[in-house]
């Protein structure tokens, strides 16, 4: 018997797994993508400040900094890792493709971030207390090192889109797998909304400041830092769109809701009109007000943009090779890698899986509809919630369709066979088709107010046919 | 577990390097990772005595001991991440099935240890002056220090977790019916927890040597001040180190059949003398502890204490998963990948020594200055290059990338 790699599954059913991945990634986008915007700022900041004279800049990268030590450098710095561990519990595979590949990568990004911690602190507490070239100094040490970060995280997530070059797949190495197109396009995207988010956020700090004259300045200075990186990375939005692969384009025509770009415009729109404002009025701009800037750059430019992201690069997590639901899809020759779908094909998902209890391996009467269940988890409930509540609740789909065999049909026909776009390639044998097909037709009577798929799983298996065994 | 089953969990991709050097990296790394642990714990704890003492020189104490706490935090945090990379490169079917098995706690221990730091700097901003002012909130502090022995506890759990695969299917499926929830701790071992955890109090009297011998450079410190810490410095340090090896007894004494053999192993005893040698040489030292730079040694022989401790971890790990499992971290298979292998320790070494070697000896220097530092041109001048290497760097990032790109 052969064997595939993959993990016991964590299901959540509140949110769902994939979700809780998400806002903590949502999140970190702000802490993380502000801090770096941040770095730069203050680079800029005391350069000016030592130049002409303006000790007060000083006292605002003080103060912004010492606000950011809890933003970006506590709740971000921990929702940073907080992204490998949800990963590892919800797509244990994704991540571990992503650290295999990128493990030097990843390495030498922790380098800047330990100078970027020492550098944060310096900059924040050694105000007057070092001539002013060492501290300009220390400011761009701070600066370079906190772009270092952005630069290797970028290549690593434009990799889970899609290797950087097609060589990748033939010939392997890390070169060909992080460079790209699609890198350079997303640096140049992030690196202009990462000022914005800087601008928005230094709001918070630069609505406390009670001098009027500087309040204004720096206001100023936010308000064309935020109009300007606005614009332009509107306009790089486009640029980054054209080097996503043809399938995700063809997916985001058909899968991202009508909403979307529509949602982005409007943000942008907002966000825009927001610093026009408090350039015209800096009077405008309070710690409150900012704040729920923060949160509308939040919720309704982050949080749309990193689901489409997701969104885009299905049925993959990572690299075009790794489906979301943990199966390897197709050989990587560079890497050795082989697809496993021929061994389900060969073997049944549930012959092949390491962790599948004993009584569950084969497919009988009295089981059918728990095997169901095993195989739900493993093949549907990263992207589906088997509750009613989550990400695309998996009985949102069919319909209230509780007739076992036109669902098999469906399951065999649509993802079976492979050919069903932004799905995985699913091959149900006859017998773990019908089981998970009882799964669902059980799960299609369950109550909204007793969303528990186990327990009604198993209840299933009173009217499920009689069917044949794995063996 | 069959040994083929944990083989099959392996990343496909395999590593861009030979396995043994994830394995050191990951020694050294978590070595330097639990030092900062144990100085954040130990900062924290004595903060929290330091906040219910009105003697000045408690209250001083606990002032330094905040801001030590804060930054230890931070360090902690950013060296973890190494050691966290590098266990996923060569135990990734332990590391992520235990992970799994324990999913919400997983999650937790990201809202619990934001909580933690939050409930420490609210009390830094209750307290922005210890010395001066009576404490205010200490339970922020309390809070915080609950919050880190727990996610403490959680980290424990996946790592004793790891090395049980013949548990795993029994803790996944109970009674052969799959629970996803990942809601169970599901194994411990309190004593090894203990050991762990009363080491931060041996670590925190050796770094407070460090801070008295810190500030004895400074110009117009208080002497006695500095007197009053040695006792207290040599006493945590001694009862710390006794503490810590009981427990490491009682964790040696009701180690699983499997892992027997690592308490009377040469790795084991390697440990004991390090740990041993690290405590006694300061009251070994006598006065030469204050001469020279020998007050600095004593926490320096406790780093390499640690990074022993860790190797002997490791040990534990990876003979165990050999022995009772088939399960040989050092066959991994191997991808070789020059370019990102030779980045990483060209980085490291050069852009990372020299950027951190300027910054840490500005950072040291203005600390032991009154008023304004300026640095020597010498250290200027490292200063000058440590900007030109992040320049290097990243010009050589876009010339590899476009040259990529187009190729």
């Amino acid at each position: 018997m052969e064997y595939i790699g993959l993990y016991p599954v964590w299901y959540e059913p509140g949110l769902g797994s994939g979700w809780i991945v998400g806002l903590i990634a949502t999140v970190h986008v702000l802490f993380s993508h502000t801090a770096v915007g941040a770095a730069l700022f203050f680079a800029y900041l005391a350069t000016v400040a030592y130049r002409r004279n303006q000790p007060e800049l000083l006292d605002f990268i003080k103060r912004y900094g010492l606000f950011l030590l809890v933003f970006s450098y506590v709740l971000g710095s921990i929702t940073g890792p907080g992204i490998w561990y949800s990963t590892t519990v919800a797509s244990p595979r994704g991540i571990s493709a992503l650290i295999h590949s990128f493990v030097w990568k990843w390495a030498t990004e922790w380098v800047f971030f330990v100078i970027e911690v020492v550098g944060v602190y310096m900059i924040i507490y050694l105000v007057g207390k070092v001539d002013r070239a060492t501290h300009l100094r220390i400011s761009v040490i701070f600066a370079l090192a906190s772009y270092g970060t952005m630069l290797i995280i970028i290549g690593i997530l434009s990799f889970m889109m899609w290797p950087g070059k097609p060589e990748w797949f033939t010939e392997g190495g890390y070169l060909n797998g992080f460079y790209g197109a699609n890198t350079f396009a997303q640096l140049a995207l992030r690196t202009a909304f990462m000022f914005t988010m800087t601008a928005v956020v230094g709001g918070i700090v630069a609505g406390a400041i009670k001098d009027p004259a500087f309040k204004r300045e720096i206001t100023r200075k936010l308000a064309l830092l935020g109009m300007a990186s606005t614009v332009i990375g509107g306009l790089l939005f486009q640029w980054y769109m054209a080097t996503l692969p043809e399938t995700a384009e063809v997916i985001a025509q058909n899968r991202l809701p009508e909403w979307f770009s529509l949602s982005l415009v409007v943000a942008l729109s907002v966000i825009f009109a927001w610093f026009a404002a408090t350039w015209v009025r800096p009077g405008f701009l309070t710690p409150a007000i900012a704040s729920i800037m923060t949160l509308v750059v939040l919720v309704f430019g982050l949080w749309p943009e990193e689901t489409a992201r997701e969104s885009l690069r299905k049925p993959y997590v990572a690299g075009q090779y790794v489906y979301s639901n943990q199966v390897i899809a197709r050989d990587v020759p560079g890497l050795g890698i082989h697809s496993e779908i021929p061994v389900l094909e060969r073997q049944g998902f549930q012959q092949s899986q390491v962790f599948v209890p004993q009584g569950l391996k084969t497919v009988t009467a009295g089981n059918a509809a728990e095997v169901g269940h095993s195989l739900a988890l493993t093949t549907c409930s990263n992207c589906h919630s088997l509750s009613d509540t989550g990400m695309r609740p998996l009985a949102g789909y069919f319909g209230g369709n509780r007739d076992v065999a036109a669902i098999q049909v469906y399951l065999q026909g649509a993802l079976g066979t492979g050919n069903t776009l932004y799905m995985p390639h699913i091959p149900l044998n006859d017998a773990e088709a019908f089981a998970l097909a009882s799964f669902i037709a059980g799960m299609n009577r369950i109550s909204p107010l007793h969303p528990e798929p186990r327990r009604v799983a198993v209840n299933a298996t009173a009217t499920a046919p009689v069917t044949q065994s794995q063996e | 577990m069959e040994t083929a089953m944990l083989y099959a969990l392996r990343d496909p991709a395999g590593v861009p390097s030979h396995p043994v050097i994830f394995l050191v990296l990951g020694v050294l790394t978590w070595a330097l990772h639990i030092a900062a642990v144990h100085v954040m714990l130990g900062a924290s704890t004595l903060t929290l005595f330091g906040a219910f003492k009105q003697d000045a020189h408690w209250r001083r104490l606990a002032a330094a001991m905040l801001n030590t706490a804060k930054v230890a935090v931070s360090v902690a945090i950013v060296l973890g991440v190494a050691p966290l990379l590098f266990v996923q490169v060569i135990y990734d079917p332990f590391w992520y099935t235990s992970n799994v098995l324990s999913a919400r706690w997983v999650i937790a221990f990201i809202v619990l240890l934001i909580g933690g730091y939050l409930a420490l700097y609210a009390f830094y901003y209750r307290n922005p002056d210890m010395q001066a002012k009576p404490t205010r909130g200490a339970w922020h502090l309390v809070l915080s220090i609950g919050l880190m022995l727990v996610v403490g506890w959680i980290m424990h759990v996946l790592s004793v977790q790891m090395l049980l695969p013949e548990q795993w299917m029994q803790w996944y499926a109970p009674e052969g019916h799959i629970d996803p929830s990942g809601q169970q701790l599901h194994a411990y071992h309190a004593a090894r927890f203990a050991f762990f955890i009363l080491l931060s109090e041996a670590v925190t009297g050796l770094w407070l040597l460090g801070y008295r011998r810190y500030l004895m450079g400074r110009e117009g410190e208080d002497p006695a001040y500095i007197a009053w810490l040695k006792p207290m410095a040599l006493n945590l340090a001694l009862a710390g180190g006794v503490l810590a090896l009981a427990a490491g007894a009682v964790w040696m004494l009701s180690l699983p059949e499997k892992m027997v053999w690592f308490a009377t192993s040469a790795w084991m005893g390697a440990a004991l003398v390090a740990l041993l040698a690290a405590v006694a040489f300061p009251r070994l030292l006598g006065k030469r502890l204050d001469a020279g730079r020998w007050g600095y040694v004593p926490f320096a022989l406790g780093a390499v204490a640690l990074i022993v401790v860790a190797a002997a971890r490791e040990a534990l790990r990876f003979v165990t998963l050999l022995a009772a499992h088939g399960y040989d971290a050092l066959d991994y298979k191997l991808n070789w990948d020059g370019y990102s292998t030779v980045l990483f320790f060209v980085t490291f070494a050069v852009l990372g020594g020299v950027v951190l070697g300027y910054l840490l000896t500005v950072a040291w220097k203005a600390g032991q200055t009154q008023g304004v530092y300026v640095p020597s041109p010498g250290l200027t001048r490292l200063g000058q290059l440590a900007v030109l290497l992040l320049v290097v760097w990243i010009v050589q990032y876009f010339a590899v990338g476009f040259y990529v790109w187009a190729r």
